[in-house]
């Protein structure tokens, strides 16, 4: 087949399949717009150990010490980024199997009708990237508003290598590509269908519960070790705290999201032995069914919520800081000029702000699953409507569905986020020689937690509208 | 005694007609065939005796009610409690199981679970799929599909049953198998039926068959058995 060829194939469609390229393309735009921001800060030049730059507005680009952990924070908006475009491939997908089925029927080989599949999500990408590219150089001269004293809000007067520049807008449609091979591993495409390989017999056990906790343990462990090598008038080494701290969290991080499996079907069982109304009923079944669907639609939402939990025991203790700083300013007041300028706690702000959109982002990816659900199930939810049943009933098994496992998995996500940061700050703070004992900000931890609980029952509230359409007596018409 | 009935009932899908003023009457416990060619509004003229759509003109009655002037929420509960609604394919609840599915409508009904399953579990054998009673859709043949979704129309023991091609999509065996008992179980329940089909032989199972064309009776007065002859039952 001829690249033109594949290109035509990949690309022609339905207004659904049109919308999932649309959706992709949008979703490769923002995460090559964040890795460029993120390679950006990465390439404001080292004048030296500790020296800053004195260019920029913000500490958080202007310190050496501090850019590493932005760029770091500019990667992870990627996963829900990512996350988002996970939920768009799945985008009509019943459609997409009837068009690679009717490929092999006009005789394609199993092989070219996966790579006519892969070839849409790539190209999808490739747009995506370049378009994202387009908007990165077409910002920069209209963000490059130097202050009175020249210093500029943002990074705008250095730029990636161009070397950096090309590996992304290759690598991520390559990266896209190979993600949708990957989803289609157990897909076979004949010309009657698509048949997808069951994956599953066994309903999911609590093992991720040990991932979670082996991170915990990881995490746990990095205080005592760096009391351990302070006891020695030393520091741990680098290679030591680094994969402990980032491994724990990612193991911590990944238990919460495999762990929601087993939290769906066990809510699944649980509301099938004691619910009583049809909704609950079906809300039940479909949970047992496909326990996974949680983990594949809340996983981005989850890793926000463990975040920002982490982030919420973070601010607790820089607020206890300023706090002790601000008593001491009252006391010497010779010594200090009192200020209501405080770096971590506006540093706090932004990362709240990252997290907030990255919840945004997650709920995206919730309400394309949710329509998609909807108008995948649209038959058998047309039929049950002329049947009579309500489509009260219908919407409320849908907000079961997707509420019933999201909040105890949202809990638990908070108390991960919690234990990951909480035991490395300690049971007190000490700043200006005062101290005073932690507290965890529980307010602002549950605040993150309702938060993601709305975000969810927003995007199911909103994924609902696509229920009278796909309830209408069209769909049983036989054709 | 008439249960059904239409007067002049029109319909249309944008600028296009699909039903251009039927009139028919059906009786109670009869079994009547709306037959004709594929466009001819047999579909459209199920589902505003139904109650799923409202005729754009013309009266639907049900006995003495204008079903045509009720509001959605009203013909709903009529279709829950009244009527059953019995479709070619893609009727039955993914994710329930077979049992569960027949028992959705006595649930929504508001009966007891363990009591909606022994009916359900019971109508599920009245039909001969009473081995499938915990299976789900997906592992079921198409001819137990039909059967569970025949049960799940029934299980409400409506007093109309409408049926969409409900044969569409079984072979030439299965289909009978289904007809006979359903036809034996609407007869022991005294359940009335409109049953679309374009098949004679379906249409053979029918004490009467109402042809259509063009979204009008056909004036030829000519069905499906009329022309090919009435099937032995």
């Amino acid at each position: 087949m001829k690249p033109s060829s594949l290109l035509r194939l990949a690309l022609a469609g339905s207004r659904t399949d049109g919308l999932r390229v649309a959706l992709t393309a949008v979703s490769a735009a923002l995460a090559t717009l964040v890795i460029l921001a993120a390679l950006t800060v990465i390439a404001i030049p080292e004048l030296g150990d500790r020296v800053n730059n004195e260019r920029y507005v913000n500490a958080l680009l202007d310190e050496p010490g501090l850019r590493g952990g932005t760029a770091i924070t500019l990667i992870l908006l990627t996963i829900p980024i990512l996350a988002l475009a996970g939920q768009c491939a799945r985008l009509g997908a019943p459609a997409r199997d009837r068009r690679l089925a009717g490929f092999r029927l006009a005789g394609a080989s199993p092989g070219q009708a996966l790579l006519i599949a892969i070839a849409e999500t790539g190209v999808a990408a490739l747009l995506g990237s370049g378009a994202g590219t387009a908007v990165y150089f077409a910002a920069r001269p209209l963000l490059d508003l130097p202050g009175p004293d020249g210093r500029l809000p943002l990074p705008t007067d250095v730029l990636p290598s161009p070397v950096a520049i090309t590996v992304i807008l290759v690598a991520l449609p390559l990266v896209a590509a190979l993600a949708a091979a990957a989803l289609l591993r157990r897909v076979v495409i004949g010309p009657l269908g698509v048949v997808r390989q069951a994956r599953r017999t066994r309903p999911p056990l609590p093992w991720p519960g040990a991932l979670i906790l082996l991170g915990l343990i990881g995490t746990g462990s990095v205080l005592p070790i760096w009391r351990w090598y302070e006891a020695r008038q030393s520091q741990p080494p680098d290679w030591l705290i680094v994969p402990i701290a980032f491994g724990g969290a990612l193991c911590a991080i990944l238990g919460v999201i495999l762990g929601t499996g087993w939290i769906s079907y066990t809510t699944g069982r649980l509301l099938h032995r004691f619910g009583r109304r049809p909704s609950v009923l079906l809300a039940a079944r479909r949970l047992t069914t496909d326990p996974w669907h949680g983990g594949r639609t809340f996983a981005a939402l989850l890793a926000c919520v463990i975040v920002g939990a982490g982030a919420a025991c973070m601010r607790g203790y820089f607020q206890i800081m300023r706090n002790l700083e601000l008593a001491e300013m009252v006391d010497d007041s010779g010594r200090f000029v009192p200020s209501t300028d405080n770096f971590y706690l506006a540093t706090m702000n932004l990362v709240d702000l990252a997290i907030v959109v990255a919840l945004v982002i997650a709920a995206g990816g919730l309400l394309v699953a949710v329509g998609e659900g909807i108008v995948s199930r649209r038959r058998a939810y047309a039929a049950l409507v002329a049947s009579g049943v309500p489509r009260g009933v219908l919407a409320r098994s849908i907000l079961w569905q997707a509420l019933a496992p999201v909040v105890p998995s949202v809990v638990l996500a908070l108390v991960v986020g919690t234990q990951l940061v909480g035991p490395t700050i300690g049971d007190e703070v000490q700043n200006y020689n005062r101290s005073a004992p932690y507290v965890l900000p529980l307010d602002t931890i549950a605040t993150y937690g309702v938060l993601a609980v709305a975000a969810v029952a927003a995007a199911v509230g909103v994924g609902l509208l696509f229920l009278r359409g796909s309830t209408a007596v069209e769909e049983l018409r036989t054709g | 005694m008439t249960i059904l009935r239409a007067r002049g009932v029109v319909k249309s899908y944008g600028l296009t007609p699909a039903l251009r003023g039927v009139t028919i009457d059906v009786a109670e416990g009869e079994i009547v065939a709306v037959t004709g060619p594929s466009g001819c509004g047999k579909s459209t003229l199920l589902h505003c005796l139904a109650g799923i759509l409202r005729p754009d003109a013309g009266e639907v009655l049900y006995g003495e009610h204008r079903l045509d002037t009720w509001s959605e929420k009203m013909r709903a509960r009529l279709r829950r409690t009244e009527f059953g609604v019995l479709f070619q394919f893609g009727q039955l609840v993914a994710e329930l199981t077979a049992a569960e599915n027949v028992a959705l409508p006595l649930l929504l009904a508001g009966t007891g679970r363990r009591e909606a399953r022994t009916a359900a579990v019971q109508w599920l054998d009245r039909l001969g799929v009473a081995d499938v009673a915990d299976t789900r859709p997906g592992e079921m043949s198409g001819g137990q599909q039909q059967r569970c979704a025949t049960a799940r129309a029934l299980v409400a023991e409506p007093r109309v049953l409408f049926a969409d091609e409900p044969t569409g999509s079984l072979d030439s065996r299965t289909s009978e198998q289904l007809l006979g008992e359903l036809v034996r179980v609407v007869r022991d329940q005294r359940t009335t039926v409109v049953l679309i089909t374009h098949d004679a032989t379906v249409a053979g199972y029918a004490d009467r068959e109402v042809a259509l064309r063009d979204g009008e009776l056909d004036p030829s007065g000519l069905g499906l058995t009329a022309i090919q002859g009435r099937h032995k039952r």
